[in-house]
């Protein structure tokens, strides 16, 4: 007990500092630290496998947060179902006791409103801090019979000789839901080459075997300098600072619907203790403060959402953008 | 060739410091004993120690994980070779022969074959990776669904070779094997298969889950049954070291066994697991006697043992020189390398030299560590026949728990082993291979998948699959090979039984 007393003692002087003076993040975070939390290490979920983008992106987040606390934690992959498994786990079946954080990607919702079947709700899980974003981008070769078209040359293509362009699609996602939005809007037809994500749609792009791949920053960039593909258009609401050069597909057909991007970001549980979730809250907010994190995620090659990064109350910033898909399933009548 | 040395030069200068040659020693040992416990793979062990690369330099944390993933591979086939439990997926096949050989006493000679064949294997798909990565990615990316659906069939109609007793039964079980793959998500439309509403189907079976299921925990039920009659292995022990006889009998088969694996290394989906099947099937389709296999020919533990090490190399090619990963374990390398700060692509070579010929450098050490690491460790094994069945077992079974459970977290995958456990019991009792079920159940996702993709991307339907002349070639060597193989069936048979 004699450590809480010196920690007491520490939090007292900490509050009767001068007012003015240069608020200390470690400082702020050990004045929200309850007493008897954490006594055990901190689980960062992950519902996808060690290695990709959702686990880099967890794993970096938990060095910090754990280089700030000095508390354990250790990042956990629990997988299956393609993230349903995880999912599932994090809803129903995980600790609401602060002791589990998910690191979870907006693929959250599509999960809970098409596949959970009433089970569970994304709002089972409560948001407690952002993370980053990635925006789907079309890429097309730099040889072949596409190159050198932009996005509208593509589409009028396909439109002109229906079912011809061959797109790596990764199956009952956002890579099959654009598709769906562009053939209905421009009356295009593509052929859907079906693939296990994105990057396996670039490799197929690069040795010709489809037309046009889609996928994340991080996905092609080493393609990209190496000169073998040529980014067409994002899925964002605006250009992509490491591609000025690049449009939104919003741009390219004055519309405003084309938002196909993956939100990364930490919950927890719901009914997880209010302090409990306000201090790893603010350790997580203040660990994305830290120039040197941002510095990383840049390199690896994921955006910031202005929106979310600013947000008052992320809670319901989230919730607009599942509502907007929410939108999309029952327009495409996917869910009723 | 003056560039690839004066690379390797380069590498040798990179990796022959005291940090990394004891982070190569280090990864080399933590990759032998993942090897050896049963059920924990490279893919766990990768995941695990992730977080402590954070700490090191780029080339000091990637020599560590390769080192993991191909020390790995020469621990795989020990337990495979002693108890009948493969150490992980890509040593199932070594039970098969590796086992008998232990049997008759010769777990020594068993042990140091694999061993040296690992080691001659991960030494040539090195050296092919020095010489020809660029141009061998370059190659392999050009390799699109129809090319992969041929080798996918080919791959079955090599696996009819393997089926030792019952055609019919053979058969059976590779279709079942296709049947269970069928379950989780539809790779074309994205919708539940054979879920029957379960969340934890919803992903398919776990392929770990299933093979320690099957072998593991089934042998562990045979045993338990048996144990009153059991004499100890150990008391028939006879020789340490391959004899003359051995290496004449073995020597053509690891050199097969390294270009199999490499190949098969390079293709996406493919890996260790694939190449060590293929090894053993080619094995037998080619030896002048196919009945000795199955009753401790030491080809059947050369061959797979050399495949899946060289394919550790091949696999290593198309994530360092494109950045692209074939298999979960290069897909967490190349996490490895994103978290510091790298970015693996076409100019990876010409951008990280340093980085890339570290790592190549690294591997021909790595090698050599682990022959020496293994080489004295086959003596200790052998010794572990001498643990009561009783005694040992339980640990075992405690460790295909541990295992399983480690690479998902996932409890449902627990019960899948257990399934599993059951079901190989009872069908080795009814004298069923499962040999077959597991590598069909292996190659049906990729084989539907790429069969998929062609026929979409196909402007004239299947006609796609016969005008590439990769995959026309392949496919017809397809159709010869099981021509031949129900020729040669019914020959010895007298007829399908």
């Amino acid at each position: 007990m004699k450590w809480a007393g010196i920690a007491y003692a520490l939090v007292v002087a900490l509050l009767s500092a001068p007012a003015g003076a240069q608020s200390d993040p470690k400082a702020d975070l050990a004045k929200l630290k309850p007493k008897d939390f954490p006594t055990q290490p901190i689980e960062f979920t992950v519902v996808y496998p060690a290695g990709g983008g959702m686990d880099v992106s967890a794993r970096l987040l938990a060095k910090h947060v754990e280089n700030l606390t000095g508390d354990r934690i250790l990042v956990n992959n629990r997988t299956g179902g393609a993230g349903m498994v995880g999912h599932s786990y994090l809803a129903t079946q995980a600790k609401p006791d602060g002791y589990t954080v998910g690191v979870v990607a907006s693929l959250l919702w599509g999960d809970a409103m098409l596949r959970a079947q009433g089970r569970w709700s994304f709002t089972d899980l409560e948001p407690i801090a952002y993370v980053n974003s990635d925006a789907l981008i079309w890429v097309g070769s730099t040889e072949g019979p596409y190159k050198g078209m932009s996005i509208k040359d593509v589409v009028n293509a396909a439109k002109d000789k229906p079912n011809t362009i061959r797109v790596a699609i990764v199956p009952g996602s956002m890579w099959e839901y654009i598709l769906d939005q562009i053939e209905a809007n421009s009356g295009a037809k593509f052929l859907r080459v079906p693939f296990q994500g994105g990057g396996a749609g670039i490799t197929a792009l690069i040795g010709g075997n489809v037309d046009i791949a889609q996928g994340f920053y991080s996905e092609f960039r080493g393609h990209l300098e190496g000169g073998k593909v040529a980014p067409l258009a994002v899925a964002a609401a605006g250009r992509m600072d490491f591609l000025k050069g690049m449009p939104t597909f919003n741009e390219a057909f004055g519309s405003n619907e084309y938002l196909w991007q993956l939100v990364r970001y930490a919950v927890v549980p719901k009914d997880t203790p209010a302090d409990r979730k306000a201090y790893l809250a603010a350790a997580v907010q203040t660990a994305m403060k830290d120039p040197e994190l941002i510095a990383e995620y840049r390199k690896q090659g994921v955006f910031f959402d202005p929106k979310l990064e600013n947000s008052k109350n992320l809670a319901a910033d989230l919730n607009a953008y599942a509502e907007v898909e929410r939108q999309f399933y029952i327009k495409t009548g996917r869910l009723k | 060739m003056m560039e690839a040395l004066n690379g390797l030069l380069t590498g040798f200068g990179v990796i022959l410091t005291p940090a990394n040659l004891y982070l190569c020693f280090l990864g080399s040992l933590i990759g032998t004993l993942v090897g050896v416990l049963p059920g924990v793979g490279p893919l766990a062990a990768l995941a695990l120690l992730l977080p402590v690369t954070f700490t090191l330099s780029p080339i000091g944390g990637m020599v560590m994980l390769a080192s993991i993933f191909y020390g790995a591979m020469y621990g795989g086939s020990t337990t495979s070779i002693l108890l009948n439990i493969p150490g992980e997926a890509a040593s199932v096949v070594t039970c098969i022969d590796g086992h008998q050989m232990a049997r008759q006493g010769r777990a020594g000679p068993a042990l140091g074959i694999a061993a040296i064949g690992s080691f001659i294997a991960g030494t040539l798909g090195v050296v092919i990776m020095t010489f020809f990565a660029p141009a061998i990615a370059a190659a392999a990316i050009r390799f699109g669904p129809p090319e992969n659906f041929a080798l996918m069939v080919l791959g079955l109609v090599c696996t009819l070779f393997m089926i030792s007793g019952s055609t019919i039964k053979g058969v059976l079980m590779m279709a079942l094997g296709f049947l269970t793959a069928a379950v989780g998500l539809d790779v074309v439309n994205g919708r539940e298969r054979y879920t029957f509403g379960s969340v934890d189907l919803s992903g398919g079976i776990e392929l770990l889950a299933l093979v320690i299921g099957l072998f593991g925990v089934a042998e562990i039920l045979s045993n338990v049954e048996t144990m009153a009659k059991t004499t100890l292995l150990a008391d028939r022990i006879r020789g340490l070291w391959p004899s003359l006889a051995d290496w004449r009998a073995s020597w053509r088969a690891i050199l097969r066994g390294s270009g199999l694996g490499f190949v098969l290394g390079l293709v996406p989906g493919g890996g260790p697991v694939t190449a060590a099947f293929m090894s053993y099937a080619l094995e037998k389709r080619i030896a002048a006697q196919p009945d000795r296999f199955g009753k401790g020919a030491i080809e059947g533990v050369a061959g797979p043992e050399s495949a899946n090490n060289s394919a550790v190399a091949g696999s290593l090619i198309p994530v360092l020189s494109l950045g692209i990963p074939g298999n979960p374990v290069t897909a967490l390398l190349l996490g490895a390398l994103i978290i510091q700060g790298i970015q693996p692509g076409p100019l990876f070579i010409a951008q990280q030299p340093d980085l890339f010929w570290g790592i190549v450098a690294s591997m021909y050490v790595g090698n050599v560590f682990l022959l020496l690491l293994n080489l004295p460790l086959v003596g200790l094994w052998v010794q572990f026949l001498r643990i009561p069945y009783r005694v040992m077992f339980p640990v075992v079974l405690l460790l295909c728990v541990v295992g399983t459970y480690s690479a998902n977290k996932n409890v449902f995958d627990l019960w899948v082993m257990l399934g599993f456990g059951v079901a190989g019991y009872v069908l080795r009792k009814l004298e069923y291979d499962l040999a077959p079920f597991v590598i069909a159940f292996v190659l049906a996702p990729l084989l539907e998948q790429s069969l998929r993709q062609s026929l979409v991307m196909s402007s004239d339907g299947a006609m796609i699959l016969i005008k590439r002349p990769v995959t026309g070639l392949l496919l017809a060597a397809s159709v010869v090979l099981t021509f031949l193989m129900f020729r040669r069936r019914t020959k010895t048979e007298g007829g399908l039984p």
